[in-house]
């Protein structure tokens, strides 16, 4: 497989619709949501395993939010959803694809996100802590498989408050579903620090129509989450 | 609109033959590129076999943040573009600089976010070109082989057509919202700017030239041209820009307090 994914690089068409390997699937196009993902829940339905410190902060944020009080929430500010939040957002996103390289451009915040595949995930020590992370990709038949890490630990993973660490790390596995109109993301997040074990969530996406483009999302100019 | 025939005959030179309407601003030469560090991530490399392939990273080569003509010269304003021009010089030199786009952290308008010391990372595929510039997390898309239409929305970043004259990549934009620059240090536009970028590659694929022409009759008295070129980056990869965090020169009651 990897030696055919070289090969498919190698050779690959200039264009870069063309240019993602003939064995591989193509998630190119536009992909909308499916459903309200403010409030994860474990792929079985369960609050993620938070230990209890975390626990505390979780419990806090969501009261502070019922009261209508500011929770910190990083949108309030215009600061990005960063990971894994800006996949479950409420927004439509593009998804360029060739050998090398997956680029998810999302309405929300007009934020990009980066996967390049063929790279290992750097140790954590190595990576800057930011809002994105380091995104590595590679393919296990038709399911590319995404290992990131690197984050900073001003994020939630959802509006409600679910908290994590700068230790977080994302295994996410997505692959193309009922015939390549929808998409599906299956997100492992592994923080030992904030979580009892690692817990899968499930997010999954439709195809939008290809006359679809992105609109201009300026959150400094009008944000819709201002608290 | 004054002079409307002179303006429109004008245009169609400008998309037409740029040569012909900029001889004597052509000409200009700049610095050789400088040799290529070895490639760290992506052994693609940027080559003249084909020349409508501009994909990939790029990084200005002769950033500057004033815009001059290719002959060094200012605009040719109109009255009121050289009193808005000099008033925002004035202030900057008073300390007291006006707010820009980018300084609110909002998309940096064309042509301003093609004259930025960051990468951009140029996509192409069916339809559509988008450029991802890192500064502020700017997402330029363009329409290709589409007519642009009668009316479009303001934008931050304006509605963009484009299409292939040759091996020249032709961009018109309109639309641009007026809270943009042109350039950083006072070169402002009005809700009729209308730019067309000629963009090619040059120096065997390692240089992408891009000839800006900008059309505004309420703040210039004829189209002018302004040169950017880029140099072909393959070791770059685009990093993350969060201008909303810890912003340090947001403006206070419109004017850029700097910190």
């Amino acid at each position: 497989m990897k030696k055919l994914l070289l090969a498919a690089a190698a050779s690959a068409a200039i264009l870069s619709t063309a240019a993602f390997g003939a064995d591989v699937p193509s998630f190119a196009g536009v992909w909308k949501i499916d459903g309200d993902h403010s409030t994860i829940r474990t792929i079985d339905g369960r609050l993620p395993p938070m230990k209890p410190e975390a626990k505390k902060r979780y419990d806090a944020a969501v009261s502070a939010r019922r009261k209508g009080k500011p929770t910190g929430d990083t949108l309030a500010k215009c600061l990005p959803h960063g990971l894994p939040r800006l996949m479950f957002a409420p927004y439509p996103f593009e998804v360029i694809q060739d050998a090398k390289q997956l680029t998810f451009l999302h309405e929300a915040h007009h934020m990009p996100r980066f996967v390049y595949v063929g790279d290992k995930l750097p140790p954590i020590e190595s990576l800057d802590g930011n809002y994105m992370g380091f995104s590595a990709g590679s393919w296990d038949r038709d399911t590319l498989v995404i290992d990131s890490a690197g984050f900073n630990d001003l994020t939630t993973i959802d509006t409600a408050g679910l908290p994590h660490s700068e230790n977080m790390v994302l295994q996410e596995r997505m692959r193309l579903t009922d015939n390549g109109q929808g998409l599906e993301d299956v997100i492992t997040v592994t923080d030992p620090d904030t979580y009892t074990k690692p817990w899968k969530a499930r997010v999954t996406f439709k195809r939008m129509p290809n006359d679809y483009w992105l609109k201009e999302f300026v959150c400094t100019d009008k944000n819709p989450d201002a608290q | 609109m004054k002079s409307t025939h002179l303006l429109s005959a004008t245009l169609a030179l400008a998309l037409a033959a740029p040569g012909v309407l900029l001889a004597q601003e052509r000409g200009v030469s700049y610095k050789p590129a400088p040799p290529l560090p070895k490639p760290i991530y992506r052994e693609q490399r940027s080559s003249m076999d084909n020349k409508r392939d501009l994909s990939g990273v790029w990084f200005i080569r002769d950033y500057n943040r004033r815009f001059r003509t290719p002959t060094d010269t200012l605009p040719p304003f109109t009255p009121y573009g050289k009193a808005e021009f000099d008033k925002r010089v004035k202030a900057e030199t008073d300390g007291k600089p006006y707010a820009d786009a980018s300084t609110h952290c909002w998309p940096h308008g064309i042509p301003r976010v093609m004259n930025s010391p960051y990468p951009i990372q140029i996509f192409q595929t069916s339809g559509k070109i988008t450029i991802v510039h890192e500064v502020a997390h700017n997402i330029r898309q363009i329409h290709m082989d589409q007519k642009m239409p009668d009316k479009v929305p303001t934008s931050f970043l304006g509605y963009s057509v484009g299409h292939w004259d040759g091996d020249v990549l032709v961009i018109e934009t309109k639309g641009t919202d007026p809270r943009t620059w042109i350039d950083e240090e006072g070169i402002i536009h009005s809700d009729q700017l209308y730019s067309i970028e000629r963009i090619r590659k040059t120096e065997n694929g390692e240089n992408l030239e891009n000839e800006v022409t900008l059309i505004d009759p309420v703040f210039f008295t004829r189209p002018w041209v302004k040169k950017i070129n880029y140099a072909w980056r393959p070791d770059l990869r685009i990093s993350e820009y969060i201008c909303e965090e810890n912003n340090r020169n947001a403006p206070e009651g419109g004017v850029t307090v700097a910190k």
